[in-house]
């Protein structure tokens, strides 16, 4: 417990007391999310999402096109907060929404706080623009650093370590426009490894790559998984992703239709 | 250095946007150093009346006038209680034409009773070359020039200038005062009282003889007795007579000064908000194209304020580099203007310290105010929003 208070320094022991005290990274419980595009007309993205994620894990939401998953993914990411339940933004059956990260309840923290944890303990990866053009990749990695105030020799290594994770230390010097997209979507893990938080979340990271490059971010993030024990949520179309994945979140129609291991 | 690369993303908006700060700055500058060199004038001519003298003048009204006067009112003010001393002089424009069209201090030739000193001089005149007048040029045809009048004409001791249609020798130059004996003849008394006489219409010249004529009294108050019972005294003498106190002086030149500065330093601040709301409109569209980017930097961590600074500094930087551009830039002009001003004794401005560092503050500054606003709009931003963003 004390581990998942502190996740960020040591994910390998957030799983290892993970498996004995079975506490959640990730809880969340009626998960709303309705998006008001004018007076009558709103898009219900979710209505009534629970999910679990243990630590460690790692797993993939799937679903067709629309049926919530980013939007749940944004939620999880505390880069969106769930509808709160009084019916002002939706919520019709009045079960409020919950949802803890780590053990902490993060419905109702303030944009600063939300901040603070996303730079901290999570690293993001998204589909298509990631990186900032005018940074190099090294530059890229070391802003992750930067938001969580790490700074100097010592961040410095880190993102290099990173970097060399991913195999593109040759790369360093290199802007985005320089780099394939395989290579900036791997510069992009790097950047969300580098802190080494205890989660990940990635929104199609192998959306727009072909099925050799796929593979490879695919065994990346595997192994990574195998060494620190980071926990991964892939949203992802690719059936292969899913069934790289511990356990397969299948959404449609903004819920949850059901999970496979 | 990541600031740079992002203003070299669109080198020629960024261009185009420093220029507008440059040419505000240059505005404020070039009009600031002119404000300053009229403040100086001002100054100068104060310091003149820190004596306490009073100057008289025929023709009454506020400013002083070269009217003709007769020496023979200069006992009538020594009879008045507290006055101490009385200087008589003659002063008129070098030339007839250059009286109107002339910027700034017009040329003129002046003349007081040789090595009549009172004591009281608070501004001090020194001879650069040569020396000044002494009691026994009376009667020779010589002159003394100021520094501006001899550059103009280039004339050193030795040479021989034309003045009102008279040969005079230069013995002496005046060292620099910034205020109008730099742009003055001096010349003895009695030759000034001639050549005014022939300024002067036939039919008023008719009256008058050359010996007996002046244009004007200092006055000099006996020391601890206020100005203004004396001025009250010598407007009783003749209701003709005008007079001017340092408080006068300080008031007429003060609000003349005043409203020109406020012209002036109001053209360079308009200037200037063009040039700001240029930086506004830059930073503004330079983040609706950065949108997607601060969607990124947002998400993976970086908090408002952070935003904000960053995008502050970054107009700040515009700014800056504006403001110095446009500085030296003004400099420049300020710098050569004078140089081809010298040589016709018009110096029109005066770049100080001050002017070249608060400029500089200042556009900085402009330019971070214009991006604040922007910049709060960026932190505002969803980031999954902006992370969608076209
Ligand atoms: N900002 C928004 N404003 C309005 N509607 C939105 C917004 N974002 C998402 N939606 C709507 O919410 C629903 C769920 O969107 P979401 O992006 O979560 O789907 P998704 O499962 O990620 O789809 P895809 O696989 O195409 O990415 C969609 O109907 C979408 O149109
Ligand atoms: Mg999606």
């Amino acid at each position: 417990m004390t581990a998942i208070a502190n996740p960020i320094g040591h994910p390998a022991r957030v799983m290892a007391d993970a498996t004995v005290a079975t506490a959640p990274l990730l809880e969340g419980r009626n998960l709303r999310k309705t998006y008001r595009l004018g007076r009558r007309n709103t898009v219900e993205a979710l209505r009534g999402v629970d999910v679990r994620i243990e630590p460690g894990e790692v797993v993939a939401i799937m679903g067709p096109s629309g049926s919530g998953k980013s939007t749940l993914m944004h939620i999880l990411g505390l880069l969106h907060a769930p509808d709160r339940a009084d019916g002002a933004a939706g919520g019709s059956d009045g079960l409020r929404p919950e949802l803890s990260f780590g053990g902490r309840d993060v419905v109702a923290l303030s944009d600063g706080e939300r901040t603070k944890i996303r730079a901290r303990e999570m690293g993001f990866v998204f589909q298509d623009f990631n990186l900032v053009p005018t940074l190099t990749a090294l530059e890229n990695v070391l802003l992750a650093c930067d938001y969580a105030d790490r700074g100097g020799r010592a961040a410095r290594s880190a993102a290099l370590e990173a970097l060399e994770m991913v195999g593109l230390s040759e790369r360093a010097g290199h802007r985005p426009a320089e780099l394939s997209g395989g290579e900036q979507q791997r510069v992009a893990i790097a950047r969300a490894l580098v802190n080494r938080p205890a989660l990940v979340l990635a929104d199609e990271p192998t959306g727009n790559l072909d099925s050799a490059r796929t593979g490879e971010v695919l065994g990346l993030l595997q192994r990574l998984n195998r060494e620190h024990g980071q926990t991964f949520v892939l949203v992802t179309h690719d059936q292969e992703v899913g069934e790289a994945c511990d356990r397969v979140i299948r959404m449609r129609d903004g819920l949850v239709r059901d999970e496979e291991r | 250095m990541r600031m740079l690369r992002n203003l070299s993303r669109r080198r020629l908006r960024t261009a185009l946007t420093i220029l507008g700060i440059t040419i505000g700055i240059w505005a404020l500058v070039v009009f600031g150093s002119m404000a300053n060199r009229i403040n100086d004038m001002v100054g100068k001519g104060s310091v003149y009346f820190q004596s306490g003298a009073i100057s008289v003048w025929g023709g009454g009204g506020d400013t002083p006038k070269m009217n003709p006067l007769d020496l023979a009112l200069e006992d009538r003010i020594k009879a008045i209680p507290d006055v101490d001393v009385v200087v008589p002089g003659v002063s008129m424009y070098l030339s007839d034409d250059n009286a109107s069209m002339s910027m700034g201090l017009p040329p003129m030739i002046t003349a007081q009773p040789a090595g009549l000193t009172t004591g009281r001089d608070t501004l001090i005149l020194r001879a650069a070359a040569g020396r000044l007048l002494a009691a026994s040029d009376e009667g020779s045809n010589v002159v003394v020039l100021g520094c501006d009048l001899a550059r103009q004409y280039s004339k050193q001791v030795g040479d021989t200038i034309t003045l009102r249609g008279e040969e005079f020798t230069v013995v002496g130059v005046l060292a620099q005062t910034q205020t109008q004996p730099d742009n003055s003849a001096m010349i003895p008394f009695a030759a000034e009282q001639r050549l005014y006489l022939t300024t002067l219409p036939s039919l008023v010249k008719a009256n008058l003889t050359a010996s007996n004529v002046v244009t004007g009294f200092q006055v000099y108050p006996k020391p601890g007795t206020s100005p203004d019972t004396i001025t009250a005294q010598i407007k009783a003498l003749s209701p003709e007579l005008g007079t001017m106190t340092g408080a006068d002086f300080d008031k007429l030149a003060g609000s003349y000064a005043a409203m020109l500065n406020s012209v002036l330093v109001g053209i360079g601040l308009i200037s200037l908000a063009v040039g700001g709301l240029s930086v506004v409109n830059t930073m503004a569209m330079s983040i609706a194209e950065r949108t997607r980017e601060i969607g990124i930097k947002r998400a993976i961590g970086a908090g408002r304020i952070r935003i904000v600074r960053e995008i502050v500094a970054e107009s700040a930087l515009i700014g800056c580099i504006g403001g110095t551009i446009g500085l030296a830039l003004g400099a420049l002009l300020v710098t050569l203007a004078n140089e081809a001003g010298r040589s016709s004794g018009t110096i029109l401005f005066e770049l100080t310290a001050g002017t070249a560092i608060s400029s500089v503050i200042f556009s900085t500054v402009l330019g971070a105010i214009a991006g604040f606003v922007p910049a709060l709009h960026a932190a505002r931003l969803d980031p999954v929003a902006a992370l969608r963003y076209e």
